[in-house]
């Protein structure tokens, strides 16, 4: 009676919690998911709603993969070299401030940093003026960036922060003694970042980059605002379905594509910690 | 110390109990009409500053309580899903609701809204054709207008000196004129929209069934050249990031010309967020406009304050001093009975640039409902994908 009891307790107090995630979480997805499959008219299970998407918004999906892989690893890559300057950096007065400033994209959200870029990213807006003041830049020649490259440029200000935190974090927790000894031996502060450093933090920074790319491929806000006219990422294409056409089969449809682009990242960091752990129960 | 928070405490206890006891005492003669308005911001400010206030100034103890969902079919979708929530209730909770045309029809097809207009003094000012159709679907009875609003096409005159009056000369002009003129696609807001129908109003060959119907699933299979031509067209334009980015543009200098609504370009201008020398032109065979709508839900809780509140907003007083004076919109109800009650120099200033004979001309309606999916759906398959 009392073993019963005291499996019953932990449970009891767990439930609440539970709950909510299936109901609030579990349930709506697998919903989705499924009803991605039926048509909205017919009532009929099957692949009308992805003949649909894919015959309407196949650039999109492929526009939206070329951004999310592009953004991605230009976050990687400096979120990297931040990280590295921060761990290797010699003059302390740079790494101080480099170490204040590179965090304030954190605080902002999404959607402000879309408006934000907006106008900073147009034709005349606050960038092309800059240089065009500073001779840079003739004014006959200025293009606004309000297409993917607006999109990539504000996904990698807004998600940079968050990568180089949990990396500088990473390299910050590390041995050092490795790292001197390499200096030591004459390497460069390059040759140690690549060589030494960045394999020791590989996991940390694949999970960054991981949570970056989901992050991102949910944003509705920014390429809403960035984007001018088609092609356009797929949560503009399932907004607008919902919205314009009340049709959410295709919308779910979408969702389910983007469910599935997710996956991917999800299975190569599943692939990746099993190794680690069965690297760490082998020694 | 903690002495002294127990005394300020048991200080303010009694403060607190006369002050709530006050705010149940005010809640209970109060009455809140709750008004939910799907257009853009300027729409609900319009509610906020100027009609509640008026109308709780004629009936005290009412509170109007006013909540935005923002514009076109996303913010009116979010009313439909909304009513259609609590379809089996005995009383809803939304009293008045200023839906698009689009989301009108469908909400009158499913039974969600009461037949008021007869009931109400300022029913027989409702003459318009948008005031008995929405987008072909009738809502005669269910419905009165708020404003009608209108595309046109907004254009720098430093730049262009002879406006094109037609699609053909826009046409002419923008291949002489590279990325000069902008639009905001078709998923950016509705002057991009608008664009896309006046073209295929001009192209498609069958405007006159676009618009009147009957609907005919045959009729898209016309449109191939129409769309070819347009995504051909679409390689000289700039695309513009929504119905303001577009005037924010033009006034940039970043493009010459491109379609705006008209409420938002004179209202932009009286802000001073518009350069003052720009100006509009209608283009022909015509470019389409839109009425917003004052609508009650089938079981409103207040249904009869919701009423007055609506005859109050379509008295042709409010028509004037609300909607043509202070927002620039064209009248919802008869225009004759507006006219009236402004003075001459307000009501000729709602037509500097468009005349009334080009307004009746070229300002057309939306396309009916499934035509006007279809002829979205087509653009996103044969242009931008």
């Amino acid at each position: 009676m009392q073993k019963r009891s005291a499996a019953i307790v932990p449970l009891a107090l767990l439930s609440p919690a539970l709950l909510m995630v299936v109901l609030l979480f579990v349930y709506p997805l697998l919903f989705s998911l499924a009803y991605a499959f039926r048509s909205e008219e017919t009532g009929a299970w099957g692949l009308v709603n992805f003949e649909k998407a894919f015959s309407l918004y196949t650039n999109d999906i492929l526009y939206t993969v070329f951004i999310l892989v592009l953004a991605t690893v230009l976050t990687g890559l400096f979120a990297v070299a931040i990280g590295g300057y921060l761990t290797l950096g010699e003059n302390k007065r740079a790494v101080a401030i480099l170490k204040w400033l590179y965090r304030w994209p954190l605080f902002i959200p999404m959607v402000v940093a879309g408006q934000l870029m907006r106008t900073f990213l147009a034709k005349n807006g606050m960038l092309n003026n800059a240089l065009m003041s500073l001779g840079l830049l003739e004014p006959i020649n200025a293009v606004s960036m309000l297409d993917w490259r607006g999109v990539v440029i504000t996904f990698v200000w807004k998600q940079l922060p968050f990568a180089a935190l949990l990396i500088s974090g990473a390299m910050a927790s590390m041995d050092r003694s490795m790292i001197e000894s390499a200096r030591n031996l004459g390497a460069s502060r390059f040759r140690t970042l690549l060589e030494i450093v960045v394999p020791q933090v590989k996991a940390s920074i694949a999970v960054s980059l991981i949570l970056s790319f989901v992050t991102m491929l949910s944003a509705l806000s920014v390429p809403m605002m960035v984007i001018a006219g088609s092609p356009t990422m797929i949560t503009v294409d399932m907004a607008w379905r919902v919205n314009s056409y009340s049709d959410y089969g295709v919308a779910n449809a979408l969702g389910f594509i983007s469910c599935a682009m997710s996956a991917v990242v999800a299975w190569f960091y599943l692939r990746q910690s099993v190794r680690e752990q069965s690297r760490v129960v082998s020694k | 110390m903690k002495k002294s928070y127990r005394m300020l405490a048991r200080s303010l206890a009694p403060l607190l109990a006369v002050s709530l006891s006050v705010a149940s005492v005010g809640a209970h003669s109060q009455t809140t009409l709750n008004v939910i308005s799907g257009g853009s911001q300027n729409m609900v400010d319009y509610v906020t500053d100027y009609l509640g206030p008026l109308f709780e100034k004629q009936n005290p103890g009412v509170k109007v309580s006013v909540v935005g969902v923002g514009p076109d079919d996303a913010g009116s979708q979010k009313i439909l899903e909304k009513l259609q929530a609590q379809k089996t209730q005995p009383q809803w909770d939304v009293d008045v609701i200023v839906p698009n045309q689009q989301k009108t029809g469908e909400m009158a097809q499913a039974g969600l809204l009461m037949k008021y207009r007869d009931s109400i003094a300022t029913g027989k000012y409702a003459v318009s054709q948008s005031s008995k159709l929405a987008l072909g679907v009738n809502v005669d009875g269910y419905v009165m207008p708020m404003f009608e609003s209108q595309t046109a096409m907004a254009y720098n005159p430093d730049l262009v000196k002879s406006p094109p009056s037609t699609y053909d000369e826009l046409r002419a002009w923008t291949a002489k004129n590279p990325k000069q003129f902008g639009y905001n696609g078709l998923k950016n807001g509705m002057s991009g929209v608008a664009f896309v129908v006046g073209w295929m109003y001009a192209y498609s060959g069958s405007a006159t069934a676009l618009q009147q119907g009957p609907y005919d699933a045959a009729a898209k299979a016309g449109w191939s050249k129409a769309y070819a031509d347009l995504k051909a067209f679409n390689q000289g334009v700039t695309f513009t990031p929504g119905n303001a980015g577009t005037l924010d543009m033009l006034n940039r200098g970043e493009i010459a010309m491109g379609p705006v609504w008209v409420d938002m370009f004179y209202t932009w201008k009286a802000d001073g967020r518009l350069s003052p020398n720009l100006k509009l032109k209608l283009l022909s065979p015509g470019m389409p406009g839109q009425p917003y709508y004052y609508a009650i839900p089938a079981k409103a809780k207040n249904a009869e304050l919701a009423k007055k509140f609506i005859a109050l907003a379509t008295s042709p007083q409010v028509q004037a001093d609300g909607i043509v004076k202070r927002f620039n919109w064209y009248p919802g109800i008869d225009p004759n009975a507006v006219k009236s009650s402004l003075d001459p120099k307000a009501w000729a200033n709602l037509f500097t640039d468009i005349s009334p004979a080009d307004l009746a001309k070229n300002g057309k309606p939306f396309p009916i409902a499934p035509f006007f999916t279809e002829l979205r759906e087509g653009y996103e398959k044969q242009v931008g994908n």
